[in-house]
């Protein structure tokens, strides 16, 4: 979500001192959404990596599952925005659980619209049956309804029969209307033989097949006989002593008016269109479609009420215009969820025409890509922003890169996390950022150890100097050193600066003594000196360490590295200018005399030590 | 479709003229005519005072944070001819450099890419535009650029980073060849492109479109495409996006986003350049999208009301 600032200025007034924090699409804080996104993730990476070799009937059964996985998605997460509606106390947060139970139920009706024209694209004759299937779907309100009339011990005596036997023959359920048809039957011998007429046109009304049993010319044919026996029926005024009935075989002639007068049975003009469709024109083709639509929603509506969004996107897709649904959606939605998934799955069908937009992208990528940007101002959900980015091949990276550094690292395990997202896709530049960054902070938070890992794996040298330089400084003070074991274990990253690989031998030079290895240690030693691996203001505390080894009982340094000490101090102290001489206090000049002393005293005791033959 | 999720009261005494978000959107610096310059705590909706920087003589016109990595660095310039930094060490906030090289008010500091180290450019009204680089220990040097407008320069924004040629991983501690520009927006009604070349700014191109002083420049991130694009407001109500084709930056072609009804004061880029917020004198601040005919198109508003609205920043806010 896009999220700004913005000052309130003016000459005074109680906006002068605020400042707003807004943000753009806050969808993606919804919790009860969360489940949508994370498990719409799962069907979006599995769509990604589908085999595309599977041609024709087996891919498009393939597409049709993802989609069919999506809009179960959509509904589960329905049922948990209806069950929160449901438990929340607050009446605000109630309307607004059950405006989103609306918005979700407006995406799946869309989405399943779309699946049966777009993904599945049923041909003539099996496309009226997933019409018939999604209108159905998703029509409830009659429901409690139905349930009442076929739970009462006398239906046919219940008031609303005939509304429920009206529903189920606007649905085409057949089989139920006929049943409750039976009931009537015996329960008014007076309609029994209008019943069984009436049961029989039901029971003779051809459907298209699902199987390959007849083919769409002779299924036509056969609605044409039935079509006319039905007109017979009415002709003859076989119901005319019932108006329900009549009415019933009006339906069933695809009589405009007599269905339309049950308009609050069907509640929607496409419930309207189905089943206009179903008793006039069963045999519809898909590209048949706009001629009925719109005419439909006008005749229906009308000119009452006027369409709302949701009616446009609908018309759009049954006139096929897959940009339409697209661009509609986009304008009416307060989120890119719907548009940039089901985009996404068009693009799979190969159905979309690649528009180029200014910045050479397509629509797909441009809609996953504003998608995923969403979810990356979220504190978990941009993990997922990850694997979208990463399937939007043109400008993916380049997004990716962007966000990625905007992510907060609150604690070491995300940073690393983000790191290892960097690391796989060599964002070199991404991972140098985020370990500086860390090192910084943990410099701040005086985490020598951890800052000094973290620019080490930052490769940044400089830092690195800094930070050794503190350990350092915090030996002299304390005496002892932080983090030995991260010192200990450098390895060959402590090339990484000359001031990290002073550090690390000079903490070696301490483990030497530790040890008692004190040759090697004065070696070291030395040479941290003679090779200015050390910094001249370093030289001082080198040479106040050599001290207790040139007290040792056993001689330890030679000749030469006698001369060389006694060279390093005269060059230190050589260095200094007679002022600075003055301005040193005492205890500088006394740790000067100090060595000099032991310098000379082991000078002396290893010239003997040197000259003597061995076991004289 | 933008909805507010906070609102910080920040008890400042006077108008407030900037208000900037840092890096990640936890935190929200804001500077007025107060001569105050403030830091809050924002997460989750919160808003906790985390300093209350005094050192101006003057309102302060702008505020900037320096990348993370190098700690907690915030810039603040102001009519007091001053542009400070200030430096978050030990848990407090505390002034760790003051530059007062300038004649007059100085108006916007913006901070270079993180790749160029820590570099502030600052505008002012003398007509100069000054570049601090911090080198080390605490020491800054200094680069004037003298009249880089005439009457005054009001904005400064830096292009992104662009290693030209090959994108091979440079050893440790050596810096590619990065070719440094910014834009800066003045007085004279002009904006400039300034190029590094040899150490020495020089002036790259003019751009002439607008008829009145420009108030702000912002040059847009880059995804990766040749193209560079400024956006720039103005007093005569006018914005216009500036696009450049070739990585030479020789032709600039401007195109004008809307003319609103009163002066504008600031554009802002979304993280990923594909969003423009635009803010003015008629209390509004619109955001803007390139559409796919390349129209610009006003895609949301938030109108606040009864004050003006003096800045808009775009950046991400997690929430925690």
């Amino acid at each position: 979500a896009l999220t700004g600032c913005v000052a309130g200025s003016g000459e005074g007034g109680p906006s002068s001192s605020r400042v707003f924090v807004v943000r753009r699409d806050q969808d993606i804080y919804i919790q009860t959404l969360r489940k949508l996104f994370n498990e719409s993730h799962g069907i979006f990476i599995g769509l990604q990596r589908s085999e595309e070799e599977l041609a024709g009937r087996s891919r498009k059964a393939q597409l049709v599952q993802v989609s069919k996985n999506y809009r179960s998605v959509i509904r589960a997460c329905m049922e948990d925005m209806h069950q929160a509606a449901i438990s929340a106390r607050d009446p605000a947060l109630h309307s607004q659980y059950i405006t989103q139970v609306s918005i979700l139920s407006a995406m799946e009706l869309i989405w399943n619209l779309c699946e049966i024209l777009f993904v599945e694209a049923a041909a003539a004759g099996l496309l009226l049956l997933r019409l018939l299937d999604w209108v159905r779907l998703h029509v409830c309100d009659v429901e409690s309804m139905v349930r009442e009339v076929l739970s009462s011990e006398n239906p046919s005596k219940h008031e609303l029969f005939w509304n429920v036997v009206d529903v189920f023959v606007l649905q085409g359920r057949m089989d139920e209307a006929r049943h409750l048809l039976s009931k009537e039957a015996s329960a008014n011998p007076m309609s029994v033989n209008m019943c069984k007429i009436l049961d029989d046109l039901m029971k003779k009304m051809p459907v298209p097949s699902l199987g390959n049993t007849q083919t769409l010319t002779e299924m036509e044919l056969k609605w044409q006989h039935w079509h006319e026996e039905c007109q017979r029926c009415l002709q003859e005024g076989t119901f005319a002593s019932n108006s329900h009935m009549e009415s019933i075989c009006k339906i069933l002639l695809g009589d405009e008016d007599a269905i339309l007068e049950k308009k609050e049975l069907m509640t929607t003009w496409y419930h309207f269109l189905v089943t206009r469709l179903l008793y006039s024109h069963p045999t519809v083709k898909p590209v048949e479609l706009q001629f009925y639509a719109q005419a439909c929603m006008d005749l229906f509506l009308g000119g009452e009420s006027s369409p709302e969004p949701l009616d446009t996107i609908l018309i759009a897709a049954f006139e096929f215009e897959m940009h339409q649904v697209i661009k509609e959606c986009s304008i009416v939605l307060s989120n890119w969820w719907f548009v940039a998934h089901l985009t996404d799955l068009l693009d799979h069908c190969k159905l979309l025409q690649s528009h180029n937009l200014c910045f050479g992208s397509n629509m797909r990528e441009s809609l996953l890509l504003e998608y995923a940007s969403g979810l990356f101002s979220h504190h978990s959900l941009w993990q997922l922003g990850v694997d979208y980015f990463d399937h939007c091949p043109e400008y993916g990276r380049a997004y990716l890169e962007l966000h990625i550094e905007r992510i907060p690292l609150n604690t070491e395990q995300k940073a690393l996390k983000v790191l290892r997202i960097c690391e796989q896709r060599q964002m070199h530049e991404q991972v140098r950022s985020i370990c500086k960054i860390m090192a910084m902070k943990a410099l701040r938070n005086n985490r020598l150890g951890s800052a000094l890992s973290w620019s080490i794996r930052a490769k940044d040298a400089a830092f690195a100097t800094l930070i050794s330089d503190r350990f350092l400084k915090d030996y002299c003070e304390r005496g002892c050193f932080s983090d030995l074991d991260l010192i200990d274990n450098l390895g060959p990253s402590m090339l990484l600066s000359d001031r990290l690989t002073f550090l690390g031998k000079y903490r070696e030079f301490h483990r030497l003594y530790g040890e008692k290895r004190f040759s090697e240690a004065a070696k070291l030693l030395l040479m941290l000196m003679t090779a200015h691996i050390a910094p001249c203001s370093f030289w001082m505390t080198l040479l106040t360490d050599a001290l207790p080894l040139l007290e040792q009982k056993e001689v330890i340094f030679s000749v030469e590295q006698t001369y060389e000490l006694m060279r390093c101090l005269e060059d230190l102290t050589a260095g200094k200018s007679d002022k600075q001489k003055f301005q040193d206090d005492d205890v500088e000049n006394i740790k000067v005399e100090m060595l000099r002393l032991a310098l000379a005293r082991n000078l002396a005791r290893v010239i003997v030590k040197e000259g003597t033959l061995e076991g004289s | 479709q933008v909805s507010v999720i906070n609102t910080v009261d920040t008890s400042h005494e006077d108008m407030i003229h900037d208000a900037q978000m840092d890096y990640y959107g936890t935190r929200l610096a804001t500077c007025s005519s107060d001569r105050s310059v403030k830091i809050f705590d924002v997460r989750n909706g919160g808003q906790i005072l985390i300093a209350d920087l005094r050192g101006h003589e003057g309102p302060v016109w702008q505020v900037a944070w320096a990348h993370p990595m190098y700690g907690n660095i915030l810039a603040s310039c102001s009519y007091d001819r001053k542009v400070i930094v200030w430096k978050e060490e030990n848990g407090t906030w505390e002034k760790t450099y003051e530059y007062t090289g300038h004649d007059s008010s100085v108006n916007s500091v913006c901070w270079a890419p993180h790749d160029y180290g820590l570099i502030l450019a600052c505008g002012s009204s003398d007509g100069a535009i000054s570049l601090l680089s911090y080198t080390g220990d605490g020491q800054w040097e200094v680069k004037k650029i003298s009249n880089a407008h005439t009457i005054g320069c009001n904005a400064v924004s830096w292009a992104p980073a662009v290693v030209p040629g090959s994108l091979i991983e440079q050893p440790s501690g050596q810096k590619p060849n990065y070719i440094k520009r910014f834009a800066s927006g003045g007085c004279d009604n002009l904006v400039k492109i300034w190029k590094e070349e040899d150490g020495q700014w020089k002036e790259e191109q003019k751009l002439e479109a607008h008829s009145d002083w420009v108030r702000d420049v912002a040059w847009a991130p880059s995804i990766g495409l040749p193209t560079s694009t400024i956006a720039s407001c103005s007093q005569d109500g006018r914005v216009f996006i500036w696009t450049c084709d070739d990585a030479s930056g020789n032709s600039w072609s401007p195109k004008l986003l809307h003319k609103f009804n009163d002066v504008v004061w600031h554009v802002s880029w979304s993280i990923t350049a594909n969003i423009l917020a635009v803010s003015g004198g008629d209390n509004k601040v619109t955001l803007w999208k390139e559409s796919v005919d390349g129209l610009w198109a006003c895609i949301s508003d938030v109108n606040k009301g009864q004050g003006g609205v003096s800045a808009a920043t775009e950046g991400q806010q997690n929430e925690q």
